[in-house]
């Protein structure tokens, strides 16, 4: 059934071509504006001053690891979302909901469905990232990288329910993922060091687990390996049943107050 | 067993979300609704846009959570076994926005045999079977965007069988439709009950349509069910009482409001400024009625004796028509 959905929404998806340009367009102007701003900022690709901070001087190596595990962490938030916000603008979610398929597998179709498009064009964006910006990488860095990667992503997946749920009840909560989502690149340090940040905020973004798996990404890249960044991998070992449970808790009360209320339309 | 038991059955709707901590007034739309449907029968829901019926529909398919009264589908519980149910029922819901637009009329049946776990092995076939059967095989490859209204109705059908359900509900099935596309649908309902030996339970306002199809109606108006019987049983709930039918011209529809007689406007052509009445009067008050509507600067056009319809009957009992 969860492949049904894939297949479904693969068809829709790639029969847009325009839709397909234009995400990897936004991705790549979205990488280079934040990259060249830095180089602006720092007065060139390397500095010292984040090196001493983060452990990794090269700027544009560092926005990238930043930018990519930012991008698969929102992917099943913005997935959930956007999926069942096109569902309840089609019409067809209710249909959905009449058949005997379990809701929940209905969404996780529908948001594996987005995640894997979006992690598609995630991969060209990093590659032209990697080409544009000469950035240095080995494949066992990348294969080294990967249980961090999923991680931070199976984070967001368990708690990308809650938007599920929330656009289920609500319909137009598009602004407020954004605002989550964009309060989380802030967060995490994806752009620039958590150390210029205060120490409250600094404190408030070990509860993000991009926060830890970006920390543990930059740390391989640097030649480190996972014992190096130990701490960062217990907070994330915490934190993704942590992200399920508050997910589903909350998707479940969603569910049942829009079965009082009515999926309805859009 | 009856295929279809619904006991007090009540509805109301939050006028805002319900969130924790926040005081919300609620709105019954459906208020305690009593009636049973049994196997191989062609029941309806008569009444009109707002009265309750889309709401009742949404709670027997287990769409909606019941805020009180129970309810059997099959025998089963619609809020202990809505899964169990979902297998065996399924739905043609109201308007044309029920299937994917950018997948072909076979993509759509194929999705659908998916979550409804139509066996692999069944799945080419049924989906033949279903298409031909809507006169859509020939259009299968296409695009459901491209459709008309009626073709989409005709494929929102199919894929309401794929899993080939005992019981069927049909939500203003024909509602914007063309004549042809409309006769189709009917027809189909028809011999689906006939054929297959389905369970149907439709909605509709249009009153011939309910009178053609049905073997049982009951009357909805407010959340509540006002009379139930076969089209005829209904029927002889005026039989006592003339039914006439008065053209009449330059009517403010207003003054209906303060009428002493049961009458509903039928038709209000803005264009030629005609209106259509019908009315339930005996032969004395015949003349009354017409010198009440001139005394209100009506022309009355014509006075007609009619057989009594189904509108004739929701008048008599509501004191207005389905369309007002």
């Amino acid at each position: 059934m969860i492949l049904a959905v894939v297949e479904k929404e693969f068809r829709m998806f790639f029969r847009y071509p325009l839709r397909v340009i234009s995400s990897i367009f936004v991705g790549i102007v979205f990488l280079l504006q934040f990259v060249y701003f830095g180089q602006a900022v720092l007065g060139g690709r390397y500095s010292t001053l984040l090196e001493a901070s983060t452990g990794m001087g090269d700027y544009p190596t560092y926005a990238l690891i930043g930018y990519v595990l930012w991008w698969v962490s929102v992917s099943p938030m913005e997935a959930y979302v956007w999926g069942v916000r096109r569902e309840l603008q089609r019409g067809t979610f209710e249909t959905n909901v009449l058949s005997p398929a379990r809701l929940i597998g209905l969404l996780f179709g529908l948001s594996l469905s987005w995640l894997l498009m979006d992690s598609t064009l995630m991969v060209i964006v990093f590659v032209m990232g990697v080409i544009i910006f000469k950035i240095p990488i080995t494949a066992i860095i990348v294969l080294k990288s990967l249980p961090a990667i999923a991680a931070s992503l199976l984070a967001f997946l368990g708690f990308g329910f809650v938007f599920a749920g929330l656009v289920m009840l609500l319909k137009n909560i598009g602004p407020f993922a954004q605002i989550f989502e964009f309060a989380m690149l802030f967060l995490s340090g994806v752009f620039f060091p958590l150390t210029v940040m205060p120490a409250p905020i600094q404190a408030l973004s070990n509860l993000l687990p991009l926060t830890h798996s970006a920390r543990i990404v930059r740390a391989l890249f640097a030649g480190e390996g996972y014992f190096a960044v130990g701490d960062s991998v217990a907070w994330l070992l915490l934190l993704i049943p942590a992200y399920w449970a508050i997910g589903y808790l909350l998707f479940r009360w969603a569910e049942r107050t829009t079965r009082v209320i009515g999926y309805g339309g859009y | 067993m009856w295929t279809i038991e619904a006991e007090g059955l009540r509805k109301s709707y939050p006028k805002k979300i319900p969130l924790p901590f926040r005081k919300v007034e609620w709105v019954e739309a459906v208020k305690g609704v009593s009636f049973k449907v049994k196997k191989g029968e062609l029941f309806g829901l008569l009444g009109p846009n707002g009265a309750g019926k889309t709401t009742t529909i949404k709670m027997l398919t287990t769409l909606l959570e019941p805020s009180g009264g129970t309810a059997r589908v099959l025998g089963l519980d619609i809020r202990r076994d809505a899964r169990e149910i979902r297998r065996k029922i399924n739905l043609v819901a109201e308007g044309e926005r029920t299937l994917y637009w950018r997948l072909s009329a076979y993509e759509n049946l194929k999705y659908f045999a998916r979550i409804y776990y139509v066996p692999k092995r069944e799945e080419r076939e049924r989906i033949e079977t279903l298409l031909k059967l809507v006169g859509l095989w020939e259009r299968r490859n296409d695009l459901v965007m491209n459709f008309s209204r009626g073709m989409k109705q005709r494929l929102a059908i199919a894929k309401a069988l794929i899993n080939d359900p005992e019981v069927l509900f049909l939500d203003e099935p024909t509602l914007g439709l063309d004549v042809q596309s409309a006769i189709f649908v009917r027809e189909f309902v028809k011999r689906l009950v006939k054929e297959e030996g389905k369970t149907v339970l439709l909605t509709t306002h249009y009153m011939a349509e309910a009178e053609e199809l049905c073997d049982r109606i009951a009357i909805i108006d407010h959340g509540r069910i006002i009379a139930m019987d076969t089209p005829e049983g209904l029927k002889r709930l005026v039989k006592d009482e003339e039914t006439v039918e008065i053209r009449v011209r330059e009517l403010k529809s207003q003054s209906l409001g303060e009428s002493p007689f049961s009458m509903a406007v039928i038709e209000d052509d803005t264009s030629t400024g005609t209106v259509r009445l019908r009315a339930q009067v005996d032969e004395e008050d015949l003349p009354r009625l017409v010198e009440w509507l001139v005394k209100r600067g009506a022309k009355v056009l014509s006075v007609e004796k009619m057989e009594p319809t189904l509108e004739d009957v929701f008048i008599k009992l509501t004191g207005r028509g389905l369309r007002d």
